[in-house]
C-alpha cells in the first residue's frame, strides 16, 4: 500500500492499516508478572527519538522513512512530548474559532459543496507543521520470534508510520491508541520505526477542543508481543439480577494465533482473593461464558467500589502457560425508571466534574502521580464522577476511576463548535459531522474506538458523543452505535439542545451547560421527557464558584435533576520563566504571540495549574458532601 | 506626657487634633482628610489616610457580565474621592471646631474620656453621595470607627463598601477568628469558623490577578508586622495591631496591593514588589458568581444596591 499525502484532506481516510480497535487488556507471560504489573512481552520505546521538524509539507524531508536515508542531521526530540514544549512550534491556546482563524481560508470538504473534495486543504498548507521522527530498536528478547504490534497511546493530529522503509499504516483520531501489526517487516537486530506526524487534517476539523492546540507523540509508544495464542479482546458484562443480590457474569475473548488443542482458564475472585468461579474450556476463537450466576455478590458504587478480579490464562497443548490477562471489574447496573437515572435501583447523583489532561510542564502529557494526584483531590473534596472532557483519557485513568468509584462519563474524541457557533450565535451552515456523509464514517470511528477500548471499566456510566458538535444524522448514528453494542450504559449528549428535532433520537438525558437554575426548573416543571444533567456548570474561571448552593438545592426539589459536572478540575495555563525576573511563571493563551487566542479562558480549574487547589475547593467538598 | 486619671490627653492643633495615652498617640488631620497617624508603641501603622474604598479588582465573572463597566464610577470614587468636612465630639458633645484660633483656648494639658472625630467623604460619582467616617477614641486607646454610606438610587451597584489602611511596611502575617480561606457571600458554605494564620501576605494566583483574598463573618484580625519606615527604629521585634467587631462580623482582606495595583496587572508577575499592606476592612462584599463567565450576572441577593444606606463599624485595638 501507497501512502497519500492527500488523505490529509479527506474526511473518509482516518485509518489505514491499524490493527482493530480492541479492549485495553494488558497481557503478561505469568501470574506473577501479572500481579507485579511488569509483562516481559512489553518494550517502552519511550526515550529520546530522532527528529526534524518542517514548518510545512511541502518542505518536509519525504524519504526519511527509507532504510538508507541519512539522518545525521536530524535533532533529538523526548517521546511523549508535545512539539511546541520542545520548542519547534509556538503554544497556541484558542477556544472555539479554528487556529488558523483569520490566517487562512477554509470550509470543511463537502459542507457547502458536495463537489468540494478539500483536496490540498491541509496537504499543501503554509500552516501545517510537520514533525519527522525515527526510532531505532532493537527487540527485546522476550519479544523475539512472536508478533509484534507497535502501539501509540496518543498522536496528535494524523500521522504516518512506516518499518524499515515499509508503509504500515495511517491514523487520526489523537487520543486513542493506534496499533500497526510490524511482524512481516521486522528484522533481527536493529529496526528503523519512521512516523510523520501532521499538525493539521481534516481531524483538526474534528478536534476543536477549547485547549492549548499541540502536535506530535504525546503518549507512550510501546511495543507488544503476543505468544503463540493471544486474547485479541475481551468483553466482560457482570450484571446484577435477583433483585441485585446476585450477579451474572458474562464473558466473551477472542483469542488469536495457534488456538487447537489448547486449554483456557477462566478463575474470579472476589476482593479478599478469595476464588468465587473457576471453569476451564478448550480453547476456541471465541470463548463465551453465558449468564454465570455468582450468589451473593457485593455491588460497585462511589461509597464501596468492590471489584472482582477475573484472569484468563491461556495454555497450549502441552500446558505451557501461554499467556496471562487479569482484569477488574464490577456489579452494577444503571437504568432509567420513571425518568429517574438509577445506579443500583437508587438514584443517581452526579457530584462531578470535567477534567482535561493537564500538567503546566508537559501539557497533556501527564504522569501517573499527576493521576493519583487529581484522584486524590476528587476523592477528599467528595467529587464522586469525572467526564473525560473532550476526549479519552490515558487508559490508566479509568483503571484509578474503577478502583475508587468515581463514575465516569467518557467521551470521544470529537469538538466542531468552530463550525456552528459564531460569536456566541448557532450558524451551522458549515457544520461538520452534520448529517454529511463523507463525515459519517469518521466520527463512527471515534465512537468505536472509544467503545471498544473502554467498554470493560465498570466505572463508565456513561458514554458521551463528543461536546459541542450541533447534532444531525452522524451525530444520531454514533448514539445508534452505542445502543447497538451496549445496553449497559447510558448515552449522553449535549450538542442535540441547539437542533432539537434529533431529541428523539440522541441522548438518554437532558444535558446542558451553564444552564441557569431558573432555567432548569423551568424544564423540569413543564413535562420533562428526559432526565436532567448539566455536563457543565459552575464555570469555575478565575475567583468564581459562587452561587453553588442554588444548585445543590435543585437536588433535593426534583428528582429528575441529577447533578452535573463543574466546569473544571485544573487550570490549562504553562510555567515558562520570566523573561524579565527568571522566576517560574505561568502563561496562558497569547501569552506566546499566538493569535487570534483566547487569553486566561482556560483558567478554570478548580486547582490552579500548578496543582495546588483554589480556595474555593472547599465549596465544592461542603456542597459535594451535602448531597451524596 | 503621663496619662492623667486614665484619661486621654487632647492636644488641639492648628492641623491635627492628637490623641494620647499610654503607649499610643493618634494624629486626625484636617487637611488631609483622615487618621494621619496611628502609633502605638512607637510604631506607625498608617502610610496614608484611611479612606472609604469602593473598587475590588475586576474578577473575570464581572469582566464577562459587563459588571466593571456598569459600575466603572467606584473606579474613581475609590481613587478620587475626598473628604469636605470635619467634626469633632468631645465626651459626646459637639464642639466647635477646634482650628485656629477657636483652639487657642486650650492648653497642653487637656483630658477627656471620649473623643470623636468624624469626616464626610464626598464620592467622586455623578450624583455624589455622601459617606461618614467616625473615629472615637476611648481612654485605652481602642477606636470604635462607624461608617456610613448615603444611599443613592442614582448610582450603579457597588463592588465593595468598606475601609481602607494601607501600612507602610509589608505585614509578615495576619491571623483571623472567621471563616477558613477566602470567602464571598455567595461562596462560604465550606468555611469553617475557626482561627487561622496566614503568612507571608499571599495573594491567591489566579491567572488574571483580580479581587481575592476576602474572609466574611470575621470577628477579629490581627496583623503583624517587623518592620517601620522610621529610620531611628533598627527593631525587627514583631508587633501587631487588631481590628475587631463593635457588634456584628465583618469581612476583611489584607493583601500587598491597592484593588488599582491588582487591575492593572494581567499577569502576577506583572505586579509590584511587596512593600505595604492593604487592609480593607468591609462592610458590604458583593458575590463572585459562577453560573458562567460570559454574561451571567452574580445572583439578585449578593449585589450591593447603591440605593440603600450602608452602615458598618469595627474596632482598632492592641
Amino acid at each position: 500500500m501507497k501512502p497519500e499525502l492527500t488523505w490529509l484532506d479527506d474526511p473518509e481516510t482516518f485509518r489505514v492499516g491499524q490493527i482493530p480497535a480492541h479492549s485495553d487488556h494488558r497481557i503478561y507471560r505469568t501470574v506473577a508478572e501479572a500481579t507485579q504489573d511488569t509483562s516481559s512481552f512489553v518494550q517502552s520505546l519511550n526515550g529520546d527519538w530522532q527528529f526534524r521538524f518542517s514548518k510545512d509539507p511541502m518542505s518536509r524531508p519525504k524519504h526519511f522513512f527509507e532504510t538508507d536515508f541519512d539522518a545525521s542531521q536530524f535533532d533529538s526530540i523526548k517521546v511523549p512530548e508535545h512539539i511546541e514544549f520542545a520548542g519547534y512550534d509556538r503554544f497556541h491556546y484558542i477556544n472555539t474559532l479554528y487556529p488558523w482563524e483569520g490566517h487562512v481560508f477554509r470550509r470543511p470538504a463537502y459542507a457547502l459543496d458536495p463537489s468540494d473534495t478539500g483536496k490540498g486543504m491541509f496537504s499543501q498548507a503554509a500552516d501545517n507543521p510537520v514533525g519527522a521522527y525515527i526510532k531505532t530498536f532493537t527487540l527485546n528478547s522476550g519479544l523475539q520470534d512472536k508478533t509484534v504490534r507497535v502501539r501509540f497511546d496518543g498522536v496528535e493530529k494524523a500521522m504516518y508510520v512506516w518499518l524499515n522503509g515499509h508503509f504500515l499504516g495511517y491514523a487520526e483520531d489523537s487520543f486513542i491508541p493506534s496499533e500497526f501489526d510490524l511482524t512481516p517487516y521486522l528484522k533481527a537486530g536493529q529496526n528503523k520505526l519512521a512516523v510523520e506526524v501532521f499538525k493539521l487534517s481534516t481531524a483538526a476539523y474534528l478536534e476543536d477542543q477549547d485547549m492549548f492546540r499541540f502536535f506530535g507523540i504525546f503518549r507512550d509508544v510501546t511495543l507488544i508481543a503476543q505468544p503463540k495464542m493471544h486474547v485479541a479482546d475481551l468483553l466482560i458484562r457482570p450484571i446484577p439480577v435477583n433483585d441485585l443480590k446476585d450477579g451474572q457474569l458474562n464473558l466473551q475473548a477472542h483469542l488469536v494465533g495457534e488456538i487447537a488443542g489448547g486449554k483456557v482458564q477462566v478463575t474470579v475472585t472476589d476482593a479478599a482473593g478469595k476464588p468465587i468461579f473457576q471453569t476451564s474450556r478448550p480453547t476456541s476463537p471465541n470463548l463465551e461464558i453465558s449468564n454465570q450466576l455468582l450468589k451473593g455478590i457485593q455491588l460497585w458504587d462511589n461509597d464501596h467500589p468492590s471489584l472482582y478480579h477475573l484472569l484468563i490464562e491461556l495454555f497450549d497443548a502441552n500446558d505451557h502457560l501461554l499467556e496471562v490477562v487479569p482484569y477488574q471489574f464490577g456489579f452494577r447496573k444503571i437504568a432509567i425508571n420513571n425518568k429517574v437515572i438509577e445506579l443500583n435501583g437508587k438514584r443517581l447523583i452526579i457530584n462531578g466534574v470535567n477534567r482535561h489532561e493537564w500538567n503546566c510542564r508537559s501539557g497533556r502529557v501527564i504522569s501517573d502521580d499527576d493521576m493519583a494526584f487529581d484522584m486524590r483531590t476528587m476523592l477528599a473534596n467528595q467529587i464522586n464522577a469525572v467526564r473525560t472532557c473532550h476526549y479519552p483519557d490515558h487508559t490508566k485513568w479509568y483503571d484509578l476511576c474503577d478502583t475508587h468509584g468515581i463514575y465516569v462519563m467518557a467521551e470521544d474524541n470529537l469538538e466542531s463548535h468552530g463550525t456552528w457557533q459564531k460569536l456566541g450565535g448557532v450558524e451551522p451552515s458549515y457544520n461538520v459531522p452534520g448529517s454529511l456523509p463523507q463525515w459519517q464514517a469518521a466520527v463512527l470511528d471515534r465512537a468505536q474506538n472509544n467503545y471498544e477500548l473502554l467498554k470493560n471499566h465498570t466505572s463508565i456510566l456513561f458514554w458521551s458523543l463528543g461536546n459541542e458538535s450541533y447534532a444531525g444524522d452522524d451525530i444520531a448514528a454514533m448514539n445508534d452505535y452505542y445502543k447497538s453494542v451496549d445496553p449497559t450504559r447510558l448515552v449522553h449528549y449535549e450538542g442535540v439542545f441547539h437542533n432539537p428535532k434529533y431529541k428523539s433520537r440522541i441522548s438518554d438525558v437532558e444535558s446542558r451547560m451553564y444552564a441557569t437554575p431558573k432555567a432548569i426548573v423551568e424544564y423540569l416543571e413543564n413535562d420533562p421527557q428526559k432526565p436532567f444533567i448539566l455536563c457543565e456548570y459552575m464555570h469555575d474561571m478565575g475567583n468564581s464558584l459562587g452561587g453553588m448552593k442554588s444548585y445543590i438545592d435543585l437536588l433535593k426539589k426534583f428528582p429528575m435533576y441529577q447533578g452535573g459536572f463543574i466546569w473544571d478540575f485544573i487550570d490549562q495555563a504553562i510555567e515558562v520563566n520570566d523573561e524579565v525576573t527568571g522566576q517560574k511563571v505561568l502563561r496562558y493563551g497569547g501569552d506566546f504571540d499566538d493569535r487570534p487566542a483566547d487569553y486566561e479562558f482556560s483558567g478554570d480549574g478548580l486547582l490552579f495549574a500548578d496543582r495546588t487547589p483554589k480556595p474555593a475547593m472547599q465549596e465544592v467538598k461542603d456542597y459535594y458532601g451535602q448531597s451524596k | 506626657m503621663a496619662n492623667q486619671n486614665n484619661q486621654l490627653h487632647v492636644v488641639y492643633g492648628d492641623g491635627d487634633l492628637g490623641i494620647s495615652g499610654d503607649n499610643f498617640e493618634y494624629l486626625f488631620s484636617y487637611s488631609r482628610g483622615g487618621l494621619e497617624s496611628l502609633v502605638i508603641d512607637h510604631k506607625e501603622w498608617l502610610y496614608r489616610e484611611p479612606k472609604p474604598t469602593f473598587w475590588r479588582a475586576t474578577t473575570d465573572n464581572d469582566r464577562g457580565n459587563g459588571f466593571s463597566r456598569r459600575s466603572a464610577q467606584w473606579l474613581g470614587a475609590d481613587l478620587f474621592s475626598q473628604a469636605t468636612e470635619v467634626t469633632v465630639k468631645v465626651n459626646g458633645q459637639p464642639i466647635e471646631f477646634p482650628g485656629a484660633k477657636t483652639n487657642n483656648r486650650y492648653s497642653n494639658h487637656e483630658y477627656e474620656n471620649q473623643v470623636e472625630v468624624r469626616y464626610r467623604f464626598e464620592t467622586a460619582t455623578v450624583p455624589t453621595t455622601t459617606v461618614l467616617v467616625s473615629y472615637t477614641v476611648t481612654p485605652d486607646g481602642t477606636i470604635a470607627v462607624r461608617v456610613h454610606f448615603e444611599g443613592n438610587a442614582a448610582l450603579p451597584e457597588l463592588p465593595v463598601f468598606g475601609m481602607r489602611f494601607v501600612l507602610p511596611t509589608v505585614a509578615t502575617s495576619y491571623e483571623y477568628t472567621g471563616l477558613s480561606e477566602e470567602t464571598y457571600p455567595d461562596r462560604l458554605a465550606g468555611g469553617r469558623h475557626g482561627t487561622y494564620r496566614i503568612d507571608g501576605l499571599p495573594v491567591t494566583k489566579y491567572l488574571v490577578p483580580q479581587d481575592c483574598g476576602v474572609h466574611m463573618k470575621t470577628d477579629s484580625v490581627t496583623i503583624t508586622r517587623n518592620s517601620t519606615k522610621n529610620n531611628a527604629d533598627h527593631s525587627e521585634r514583631p508587633f501587631k495591631l487588631t481590628f475587631e467587631k463593635l457588634t456584628e462580623p465583618f469581612a476583611f482582606s489584607c493583601l500587598p496591593y491597592t484593588a488599582e495595583e491588582l487591575e492593572n496587572a494581567t499577569h502576577i508577575e506583572e505586579l509590584p514588589l511587596k512593600r505595604r499592606a492593604v487592609v480593607s476592612i468591609l462592610g458590604a462584599v458583593r458575590g463572585v458568581g459562577g453560573i458562567d463567565s460570559w454574561g451571567s450576572d452574580v445572583e439578585a441577593p449578593y449585589h450591593i444596591s447603591a440605593k440603600q444606606n450602608i452602615d458598618f463599624g469595627f474596632k482598632i485595638s492592641h
